[in-house]
């Protein structure tokens, strides 16, 4: 009896030492396959294809109108208090993010302020995706009581009387309307003008590479040496998790690391607020909203919309959110549509539970991942931020 | 005391008996499981559960809470019955005496019942989901009262469940759960819903279902239905369109045939990301189908229903992306 506890204390220590051997063991680079390469192509940058054309916004690829939306963007007075712009919680130098779990304008907004870097690739706005452009997105912060809170005809005082933006507006859009007999059309299409010039600024903030990137073209060239030079062991071996037993790729797939549509994650609830309902309810939203594809403020006269006439209504939408890009995560904590879960590790261990939703289901199924693969998938994610520019912002094609 | 008590138990487990399926009762009351609180009839589908996110997490209760805390209620109808309805919910303390085994008549006696009121929220259609959120700040024996109002006759349907914050044991949640079904059964009854689904031949049931699993073909017609994309190869997260190409077993094209176009991943449990149409009948048993777009690599199916004078068919096409 006497002797068993100390053999059991030996087997224990060793036991113990083998596992931590395991967990720091240096692992080699992966050499990889065919079709690993094939998915890596897929995500790389220079995969990107070129921009969607918007048919529905004429000025979307006008230089001019992008100077105009630029100036819109950063400018405060286009507020109720006139302190609060676009970039007070799209800030460049944070990836167009704000840092906070919720906005904070005028007020608090319901849900985690998104990155617009490369949002024109996406066929719906917002986390519930209940805008169908960019230009229609832009529209809703600056009418919302608890983000600029101003409204169309303080937006169109704005352009009258700057002369600046009289010129610049009149240039694109022809002589500003004479509104003062309250011809609500008239406002309404100066306002719309607005948020498409806005999202011709928006259509310039694009991704540039990232480590990542460097990476793959060293893949691609067969240039096992550089490839060595540009990831860790743990990079690498993240990365073959990221896009092998993961499941990551499943939804962040494409150049830009998401695939546009929504899912149902079961992610908690922000404290105080019910389960949000997510894209079930955006869906509806944006087939009936004001400034949509079918609406009579898009510039498409064919009223190409396939997006709304196609998409899809059901509860299995039910707390579904947009899938957000997983590129230059660096310094945009905290994450998902709340912010509700403050660093990335907090993020992987979500998916690697994969717990019931509250409302409606979650897609993923628990990872089984151990602690030594999501320290991996957490040093690969972070050979996707890009650098800064020279001026701290994040770059501005 | 002792009498009424088994009085109650026999109640509750003959009201069991009745309305629960039996799955459910094989697991012999509520216990706090994944899929204990989904009651389906048919395909009726009410599920119930209550979260204390901030001190359990993701933990379900079907019933009692465990502490005083900010509380989610959360009553998932998948069927649309009580999605048109307006509901209204209400949580009182428990003034009755009753106890566990307060009743509607009990909750109606009560003289002021805003006195007893901890949390009320009018009534209002919630689509989708009905879903509560309230803060107890004390424990002890509370009545959740929710009401739903019939939209065309104006009749007013009531469940009553008693329930305890800061204790766990059994609750009254198969009445709740129950009370709520008959709703839903009185309301399609009522507005002929019922009727319609089971008697309003088959083929438009088949185009209602419009989910994942369609029921298998109608005929016994065997119809070859094989695809092209004219526009582009078949890329992830494009939208795109297709041509369907139908044939019967002899080489005749299928032509005037209606057809409903679902699908989706059956190892992820997901349908697709959009909802696909055949928008024309190009003729020689070509059809255009538009509003395809596939966001995930791995294998999809695409089922396509194909109804024609002759019957119902339905083939399933494996993509693998």
């Amino acid at each position: 009896m006497r002797s068993i506890v100390p053999r059991l204390a030996f087997v224990i220590a060793a036991a113990f030492l083998v596992y931590a051997a395991w967990l720091r063991w240096p692992a080699g680079p992966p050499e990889w396959s065919e079709t690993e390469v094939q998915e890596l192509r897929s995500l790389w940058l220079e995969s990107l294809p070129a921009l969607p054309p918007q048919p529905s916004n004429a000025v979307a690829d006008n230089p001019v109108a992008a100077e105009f939306g630029r100036l819109l963007f950063f400018d405060s007075r286009l507020s109720g208090n006139g302190g609060i712009s676009c970039a007070t919680c799209h800030q460049p130098e944070r990836r167009f993010t704000d840092g906070l779990q919720k906005g904070q304008a005028i007020g608090t907004t319901d849900r985690h302020t998104p990155s617009i870097v490369g949002s024109a690739y996406s066929p719906w706005q917002f986390w519930d995706g209940r805008r169908d452009s960019l230009w229609a997105q832009a529209l809703a912060p600056l009418e919302d009581a608890n983000e600029h809170a101003t409204d169309r005809t303080e937006v169109l005082k704005l352009i009258a009387a700057d002369e600046l933006y009289r010129t610049s507006y009149e240039s694109l859009f022809g002589a500003l309307p004479d509104t003062t007999g309250g011809d609500a059309i008239a406002v309404n299409t100066v306002f719309a003008n607005v948020g498409k010039s806005i999202a011709a600024f928006e259509r310039t903030v694009m991704p540039t590479a990232a480590r990542f990137d460097d990476y793959v073209q060293a893949v691609v060239d067969g240039d096992v040496e550089n490839q060595r030079k540009i990831f860790s062991v743990d990079e690498a071996l993240g990365l073959r998790l990221f896009i092998g037993v993961a499941n990551c790729t499943q939804c962040h797939n494409g150049p830009l690391f998401t695939n546009h549509e929504f899912h149902n994650t079961g992610v908690i609830s922000f404290p105080g607020d019910a389960p949000d309902k997510a894209r079930v309810a955006g869906v509806r939203e944006v087939l009936l909203a004001e400034f949509n594809c079918l609406s009579a403020y898009s510039d498409d006269p064919e009223r190409r919309c396939d997006e709304l006439l196609f998409a899809r209504k059901d509860v299995s939408l039910i707390g579904a959110f947009k899938t957000p890009s997983l590129r230059n995560l660096e310094n945009t904590a905290p994450f998902m549509h709340k912010g509700q879960l403050a660093t990335i590790s907090e993020v992987l261990d979500h998916y690697n539970d994969a717990p019931a939703a509250m409302i409606g289901h979650n897609e993923a199924k628990p990872l089984g991942l151990n602690t030594q693969e999501l320290r991996r998938l957490e040093a690969f994610l972070a050979t996707l931020n890009a650098p800064l520019t020279q001026a701290g912002e994040s770059p501005v094609r | 005391m002792i009498v009424h008590r088994i009085t109650g138990c026999c109640l509750l487990f003959c009201a069991a008996l009745l309305f629960w399926p039996k799955n459910a009762a094989a697991h012999g009351g509520v216990v706090e499981e994944d899929d204990l609180c989904v009651i389906k009839v048919n395909y009726l589908r009410a599920h119930f559960k209550v979260y204390q996110p901030a001190v359990t997490g993701h933990k379900q209760y079907c019933e009692d809470l465990p502490v005083a805390a900010e509380s989610v209620f959360v009553m998932e109808y998948q069927h649309d019955a009580l999605s048109v309805m307006p509901v209204d919910f209400r949580i009182i303390r428990d003034v009755t005496g009753k106890g566990r085994f307060a009743r509607m008549e009990d909750v109606e006696r009560i003289e002021n019942i805003g006195d007893a009121t901890v949390f009320y929220r009018s009534a209002m259609v919630e689509p989708d989901v009905y879903i509560v959120n309230h803060e107890f700040t004390e424990e002890g024996d509370f009545i959740g009262i929710v009401s739903a109002q019939h939209p065309q006759t104006g009749k007013l349907y009531a469940a009553v469940f008693p329930f305890e914050v800061g204790f766990t044991g059994p609750g009254y949640w198969p009445f709740f759960i129950g009370l709520l079904l008959l709703v839903q059964l009185q309301y399609l009854l009522m507005s002929g819903r019922l009727k319609k689904c089971f008697g309003g031949g088959l083929a438009v049931a088949v185009l209602l279902t419009g989910g994942l699993f369609l029921p298998p073909a109608v005929s016994a017609d065997e119809l070859l239905v094989t695809y092209t994309v004219p526009d582009h190869k078949v890329e992830l997260n494009r939208m795109h369109s297709w041509i369907l190409h139908i044939e019967d077993a002899s080489g005749g094209k299928i032509e005037g045939a209606t057809i409903a176009v679902s699908g989706g991943m059956p190892e992820h449990d997901h349908g697709l990301p959009t909802e696909p149409r055949v928008t024309k009948d190009l003729g020689g048993g070509n059809y255009k189908l538009e509003g395809m777009r596939f966001h995930m690599r791995g294998r999809w199916e695409i089922v396509v229903t194909v109804i024609t004078d002759n019957g119902t068919s339905v083939a399933t096409i494996t993509l693998q992306l």
